[in-house]
């Protein structure tokens, strides 16, 4: 989930890496993290609702959540990212970024 | 009738007047304890009003687990940038919890005491579910639930032992969310 980006390991590997521009768009995840206190239920709800996604996939991020501990929920810019973890709290997630 | 029911666009929730009340003393504790400095009027000048934003970059008692539990930090491993994305989000976060708390309180006004179900406008949902998770939230904070077994074991309290009343309360609370959530 957060392997860090391997600088390459000869010249001949540059032709496979992301543009610049774009790595340094993906560069961050949201992390939801399990806790006792919030509802299944509710917890698939915002996902759908705030992120959008489609019930199915909110329902398998929360069951990562729920099963594993933790789930990255959405992956951007730092800045997108701020948002979208200011977000989750208002909903009362338990959201932590990370480089990605 | 039924305790819920949906109709149209909101959810008639039925309350007694005794759950109504305690309900409306819930929602206005959580709205006293995000407002710390009350009775201070905001400067009309902006410049003012930035500046004391500034000042006060920690204005929660951030030793409250339940203020702690609400306002994560946000980058585990660095407090610096943590607490600056606090300094950016926590008022906008204080004032949109302090109005969802507003439409709950006006709805439980509205219930007359229970005399009228309570109407949950599906419009509003997330203020009601967002209200009632950080009700739950701060009472699991009192109550030192950090685990699925601390909730456990509360659970089994002899009926005597005063927080089995607020674990009841607490799952109560997640009982109408479960229900508006059914219904919406």
């Amino acid at each position: 989930m957060s392997t860090p980006v391997q600088p390459p390991a000869s010249a001949g590997d540059t032709a496979t890496l992301n543009k610049p521009s774009e790595a340094a768009l993906v560069t961050w995840v949201t992390i939801v993290w399990d806790d006792p206190v919030n509802l299944m239920s509710y917890v698939t709800h915002v996902f759908t609702s705030y992120f959008g996604y489609p019930e199915a996939k909110a329902n398998e991020l929360m069951l990562q959540v729920h099963n594993q501990g933790k789930a990255a929920v959405s992956a951007g810019s730092r800045e997108q990212m701020e948002i979208d973890v200011d977000a989750m709290h208002g909903y009362g997630l338990w959201a932590t970024m990370e480089p990605g | 009738m039924r305790e819920f029911k949906r109709v149209g666009s909101m959810i008639k929730m039925k309350l007694s007047d005794y759950e109504a009340a305690l309900l409306e003393s819930l929602v206005e504790q959580l709205a006293e304890m995000l407002a710390t400095d009350a009775g201070v009027e905001p400067s009309s000048d902006p410049f003012v009003r930035w500046q004391a934003e500034l000042d006060a970059s920690e204005p929660l008692d951030r030793t409250d687990p339940a203020i702690k539990r609400l306002f994560p930090d946000a980058y585990p491993d660095d407090p610096v940038a943590s607490s600056e994305f606090r300094h950016l989000t926590q008022a906008k976060q204080r004032s949109d919890r302090q109005r969802q708390a507003e439409v709950v309180l006006s709805a439980l006004a509205d219930c007359e005491a229970g005399e009228h179900p309570v109407q949950v406008r599906l419009i509003e949902l997330d203020d009601w579910l967002k209200t009632f998770t950080a009700v739950r939230l701060s009472l699991a904070a009192r109550l030192g639930i950090e685990t699925a077994e601390d909730a456990a074991e509360l659970d089994g309290l002899p009926d005597e032992d005063p927080r089995l009343f607020v674990y009841r309360v607490y799952e109560w609370i997640a009982y109408l969310s479960e229900n508006l959530l059914a219904l919406a």
